[in-house]
């Protein structure tokens, strides 16, 4: 029996798409910067110290955060850890295999973390407790529970999610030693960033792809923005190119895309 | 409609006992027949059948499917039939007995992508699905929209005779080819091919419906007869 490696897209499909692009309108009825419908929910599983399920569309990402205390990294002593990984389960996809996880759920991973840690959104040093020697850990992990396209912002908004609404205990320091005490306090959160992942076909530009666009896109391109609309990290897919004009009206639609994204966010993690 | 009860079984259920002939989807186990599927049982003069109500393709031979293509090789094209089976079409029955690797570019006839209507030369279940696109009609599909329907409900698409599709075609003057496997392409003027398209999707949403030819009907009536 053969095995599927990737969703192959139907050729006359893409013909059709292209002509519908051409009148500012998608297959599935969107506009070029309308995405999908995005549901969020938070404190789903209970022994987490915060966790979301996000849809998007058809994609479903489960997000959870474990909180801990452990040693700095040599070249950040006056900082927590946080970390993001990503995982894409066999069920989620006809096309997902099971084993080490592969390129694309790496990239993913990347991706969501570079979003999360470049905005600053965690303020680190607050999560540092003996400089050196004892500081909070953070581990993000994310399972994508079905595949539809764009898991890059289903995840990164899951993770957002997660993080906004996570508790954790607060650290007391005796001597050079953090002890846990029964208070519980929120992560300290400073900013909700949202990526926003567009794809290139032809000349236009489409926010959030599903999976049949991300099959015929050319090119694809993740930007994330924080409160103040400032860009705080990007990441470029797929072989093709995209020229500087494009590369602006992106990042226009990725602040006025991530705006009204970032008030459910947080109307949802209230 | 002739009237044979129906009855919905779920796996597991006796559908009838005695001595009758069975379809696809019933077991025999002693005097019993069991039911395999979720789906509607009937016993009639055909014997005991079973008509599930979901289900992927299961390919037989002679079917005429709708594929696409997805790999290809030295020897033919992986097709895609909608099932849980990839079809096989041999370059041989594309190029004839004289095909050679060396001298013949399939990237010709067919590339990965393409739309290919085709029938099903033979399926056993130790091997993939042979597909052959010998005879009118087979072949490339260059232009249409593709819809999906379960496969279990392509019967009811046909409809009798083949009514229901040909009421769909003739009221909105679109070329409609239905595959056995679910897949659907529709050809025409833009507004009718919508129409179209519309109307196959009502029948799948409703196909458990009595009157679903008429529903159709009414629904292709509205909005000036399209002759």
């Amino acid at each position: 029996m053969s095995m599927k490696k990737n969703y192959v897209v139907e050729t006359i499909r893409k013909a059709q798409m292209m002509d519908m692009l051409e009148k500012g309108k998608r297959l599935d009825g969107r506009a070029l910067d309308e995405p999908r419908k995005l549901t969020i929910e938070t404190g789903i599983i209970q022994k987490a110290n915060g966790s979301a399920r996000v849809s998007l569309g058809n994609s479903q990402v489960i997000a959870g955060v474990k909180i801990a205390t452990g040693v700095p990294f040599p070249d950040t002593p006056d900082k927590g850890l946080l970390v993001v990984n990503a995982e894409i389960l066999p069920l989620a996809s006809p096309y997902a295999e099971p084993g080490p996880p592969s390129e694309e759920a790496i990239e993913l991973a990347r991706v969501v973390d570079r979003g999360i840690r470049e905005s600053e959104m965690v303020d680190l040093t607050k999560l540092c407790l003996v400089e050196g020697k004892s500081v909070v850990t953070t581990f993000v992990d994310c399972n994508i529970m079905n595949v539809d396209g764009n898991l890059f912002d289903a995840t990164s908004y899951a993770v957002v999610a997660a993080l906004r609404t996570s508790k954790m205990k607060k650290y007391k320091v005796e001597g050079d030693k953090a002890v846990s005490t029964d208070e519980v306090v929120p992560v300290p959160i400073e900013r909700t960033p949202i990526s926003v992942t567009m794809a290139r076909l032809g000349g236009a530009v489409i926010v959030d792809p599903d999976a049949e666009e991300e099959a015929m896109m050319d090119m694809r391109i993740t930007i994330t923005t924080d409160d103040d609309g400032n860009i705080c990290a990007s990441q470029k897919g797929e072989a093709s190119t995209i020229s500087p004009e494009l590369v602006l009206k992106a990042a226009d639609t990725s602040i006025q895309v991530g705006r009204a994204i970032r008030s459910q966010m947080v109307e949802a993690t209230r | 409609m002739p009237i044979v009860e129906r009855k919905q079984v779920i796996p597991g259920d006796v559908i009838a006992r005695g001595d009758h002939r069975y379809g696809p989807f019933v077991e025999k186990v002693g005097d019993d027949y069991i039911a395999l599927r979720i789906g509607l049982a009937e016993v009639g003069a055909d014997g005991v059948k079973l008509n599930p109500l979901t289900g992927p393709y299961l390919p037989r031979a002679d079917d005429e499917v709708i594929g696409k293509v997805v790999d290809m090789n030295g020897f033919g094209w992986v097709v895609d039939i909608n099932s849980c089976f990839d079809g096989f079409l041999p370059a041989s029955f594309v190029f004839g007995r004289e095909f050679s690797p060396a001298t013949h570019d399939l990237s010709s006839k067919f590339r990965v992508g393409d739309i290919i209507g085709a029938r099903i030369e033979s399926f056993e279940r130790s091997r993939d699905p042979q597909l052959s696109i010998r005879g009118q009609g087979y072949g490339k599909m260059d232009s249409g929209e593709l819809v999906k329907i379960s496969p279990t409900k392509v019967p009811r698409l046909i409809g009798r005779r083949g009514a229901m599709i040909n009421m769909i075609s003739e009221r909105t003057g679109c070329d409609v080819r239905v595959g056995q496997n679910g897949v659907v392409v529709v050809n025409g003027q833009p507004e009718a091919t919508t129409k179209a398209v519309t109307a196959v999707q009502m029948v799948e949403k409703e196909a458990h419906a009595a009157d679903l030819a008429a529903k159709v009907e009414q629904y292709l009536g509205s909005g000036g007869d399209g002759n």
